[in-house]
């Protein structure tokens, strides 16, 4: 499978603190991989960095090609970046907003009207998308920023905790689609969440970092054979226990 | 117990290492301006003393009576200069005297008051500043009310007195004022001029800090709100140069800020036009026939500005525009919650307001040394007192005050520019609410970081 990314011993020091040490995995094209981990265990630091916002302090990580450290600005029209608890501009109409957002990634009128309706449909908010994003519910929100972030067909769409503070119905919709953009589009995903039971339902592959390392990857089913577990729950706790002992 | 629970709880929200650092950084400006204040009080009570005890005349007329006068003066004690003078070219008097205030007996006085007559006295002062403290005294005052006294008390003395004589004892003398500027000197008096070049010069300070925190709070909202809601993530992982994010951000700020300016201006021009018509009409009609016009005497004087000083002072506050902008791109960048957001515009209101008060009242170049270099370090000084550097010939100063503010933006917008091309815009924070328990243990890692 082709990879549209590769990350290559990515690492990010801060003063004190060795947030990612080393982390390396790939992603292939329409695959989504998943990073879980702890609180503080690297996740951000290591998204940041593949999203060309913070310099790692060692390795790299190439996208489409394309190196974080040498061309970030080509890096950067490959890919999307949700971040996590993302909000959007509340004085915007949810419409605007997309074509805002769309303005950045090409200068052709006809293009930005296609990304648009493309999140129109995905987004589901019909004409919601007149009013204002102010009066929008965290789920809209979530909704609006998601097809914001797949609308231009990115070669990988990187999302922060896709789901996170979002009732049942709402995550249930948004794990749906990801699945249907990675499987109809060849989208590739790079996701982290906290939630066991969405990484097993949404993605193909999983890696566990704590502590700033990457200690494995694998897909839901390898994992569970590795660590005899009988869901991701179990296979995390141990992971990540593992790392806390040694 | 549970009121005073929650009132605690409040009292800790409010009192913070914030609202403490501003009230120590308020206190000591209003101390700072305080001293200044004193000081330039104490001076010109210095001064206003001095009028009545050392006093420069040029006696002209040197006839049996002014001599007379001049000695009384000297018994009671008043050491008087008497400065042999001719001409009226005033500017070239006080130049080759070495003094800024003379009073000129003309000759004929004597004989004008031994023959009942009302003489004239010409008072001639010279005016370097439009500052109020700096033009409260004028030493001209000493003298014309000594020799007023004089010949009040000398008609006193005649026996007979007439109507004619008791008006001229209520207004012995009648004063023709002179001002001087530089070189020119004209018909006219210092606090007519004082009057209408304040009435001029209020409207551009209050404009300059009205603009200087309006542009400030403005842009460091808006980064503070883009990072607070993580909309600047997005943007700067979207194909955009962050040099056009910027920009953006810095033009639009200014756009909004200048159409508050226009809008200030306008309203503040017909409020000033409108509350001072009165006076100022009141000003001129009381010297009509006997002076200029306020307006002529400026033009005279070489106090009105021109075309080309409107488009230097509008230079000036244009670069006073963008220091604030790319300062508040700084401050904005290195906040991340609301609280420290409204903190981080104090250092700039402080600068502002410095030169702003101290502008109002004292000439800033009659500060002391110390006080003159922090004063204009502070890169808004040179546009507050940019109309009254034109006005009274200081152009050395005000280009040196553009040079100034020239190089201040550029390394501001050098140490932007190096903040937003760098991750550290994401990695530090001037979060002053309230300390992370992240940060609390792992020093030098982003709080939110994960």
């Amino acid at each position: 499978m082709e990879n549209v990314l590769e990350v290559k011993g990515l690492s990010k020091q801060y003063a004190k603190v060795l947030a990612a040490d080393h982390v390396s995995f790939e992603i292939g094209k329409g695959e989504i991989f998943a990073l879980i981990g702890p609180n503080g265990a690297g996740k951000t630091t290591t998204i940041r960095m593949i999203s060309t916002l913070l310099t790692p302090t060692d390795g790299d990580a190439v996208v489409g090609g394309f190196s974080v450290v040498k061309q970030p600005d080509k890096v950067r029209e490959c890919i999307t970046y949700l971040p996590d608890e993302a909000g959007a501009y509340k004085t915007m109409k949810g419409i605007n907003y997309l074509k805002f957002m769309a303005g950045l990634f090409t200068t052709d009128p006809q293009k930005v009207v296609a990304y648009v309706e493309k999140a129109k449909s995905i987004c589901g908010l019909g004409d919601r998308l007149n009013d204002k994003i102010g009066t929008y519910s965290r789920g809209m929100i979530r909704k609006l920023l998601l097809a914001r972030s797949v609308m231009t067909q990115p070669q990988l769409a990187i999302l922060d905790e896709p789901t996170s503070g979002l009732d049942v119905l709402n995550a249930i919709d948004i794990r749906k689609t990801i699945k249907k953009l990675a499987k109809e589009e060849g989208m590739s995903f790079l996701l982290s969440s906290h939630n066991m039971l969405e990484i097993e339902f949404v993605s193909d592959r999983v890696g566990i970092i704590s502590k700033g390392h990457l200690m494995v990857t694998g897909t839901t089913q390898e994992l569970k054979e590795r660590y005899n577990a009988a869901n991701l729950e179990e296979v995390f706790e141990r992971v990540v226990n593992e790392n806390e002992i040694r | 117990m549970k009121f005073v629970n929650l009132l605690k709880k409040e009292l800790s929200e409010l009192i913070n290492a914030q609202m403490l650092v501003g009230l120590a950084a308020i206190m000591m400006i209003f101390m700072f301006l305080g001293n200044t204040m004193s000081d330039a009080i104490e001076e010109e009570v210095k001064a206003m003393t001095k009028q009545y005890t050392d006093i420069t005349i040029s006696d002209r007329d040197n006839s049996d009576f002014t001599k007379d006068m001049i000695a009384s003066f000297e018994e009671a004690g008043v050491k008087v200069t008497n400065l042999s003078t001719s001409g009226e070219d005033y500017a070239k008097i006080l130049a080759d005297n070495d003094t800024e205030f003379l009073t000129i007996i003309p000759e004929g006085f004597g004989e004008a008051v031994q023959n009942g007559k009302k003489p004239q006295l010409v008072t001639v002062s010279r005016m370097k500043s439009a500052a109020t403290m700096s033009n409260i005294s004028n030493d001209n005052d000493g003298p014309v009310a000594m020799i007023s006294q004089y010949i009040s008390d000398s008609i006193s003395d005649e026996v007979g007195l007439t109507e004619d004589d008791v008006a001229r004892m209520a207004s012995p003398v009648e004063i023709v004022e002179n001002t001087v500027v530089d070189n020119n000197s004209a018909n006219v008096s210092i606090s007519s001029l004082t009057s209408k070049i304040m009435i001029q010069n209020m409207i551009l300070p209050i404009i300059v800090f009205v603009l200087i925190i309006l542009t400030s709070q403005m842009l460091i909202t808006a980064i503070s709100n883009e990072k607070i809601d993580k909309t600047l993530e997005t943007l700067l992982s979207a194909p955009v140069s962050r040099g056009s994010v910027i920009g953006a951000k810095m033009l639009s700020a200014a756009i909004v800020a200048l159409i508050n300016a226009v809008v200030y201006m306008i309203g503040f021009s017909s409020f000033i036009s409108g509350s001072t018509k009165e006076a100022t009409q009141e000003i001129t009609n009381s010297v009509a026939g006997q002076y200029l016009s306020v307006d002529d005497a400026m033009a005279k004087l070489g106090l009105t500005l021109g075309a080309v000083d409107y488009v230097l002072v509008g230079l000036q506050l244009f670069f006073t525009i963008l220091i604030c902008l790319s300062i508040s791109l700084i401050l904005g960048a290195l906040v991340n919650d609301t609280k420290s957001s409204q903190f981080v515009l104090m250092p700039i209101m402080i600068l502002a307001m410095v030169p702003y008060m101290i502008s109002m009242f004292k000439d800033i170049n009659s500060l002391p040394m110390g006080m003159r270099i922090f004063v204009y370090a502070i890169p808004f000084t040179h546009t507050f007192s940019s109309m009254s550097n034109l006005m009274f010939g200081n152009r050395l100063l005000f280009f040196a005050g553009l040079a100034y503010q020239i190089v201040f933006f550029a390394v501001c917008m050098f140490f932007a520019l190096k903040l937003f091309k760098s991750d550290k815009l994401f990695t530090i924070s001037l979060n002053l609410s309230s300390k992370s328990k992240f940060r609390k243990g792992k020093k030098g890692a982003p709080a939110q970081d994960e």
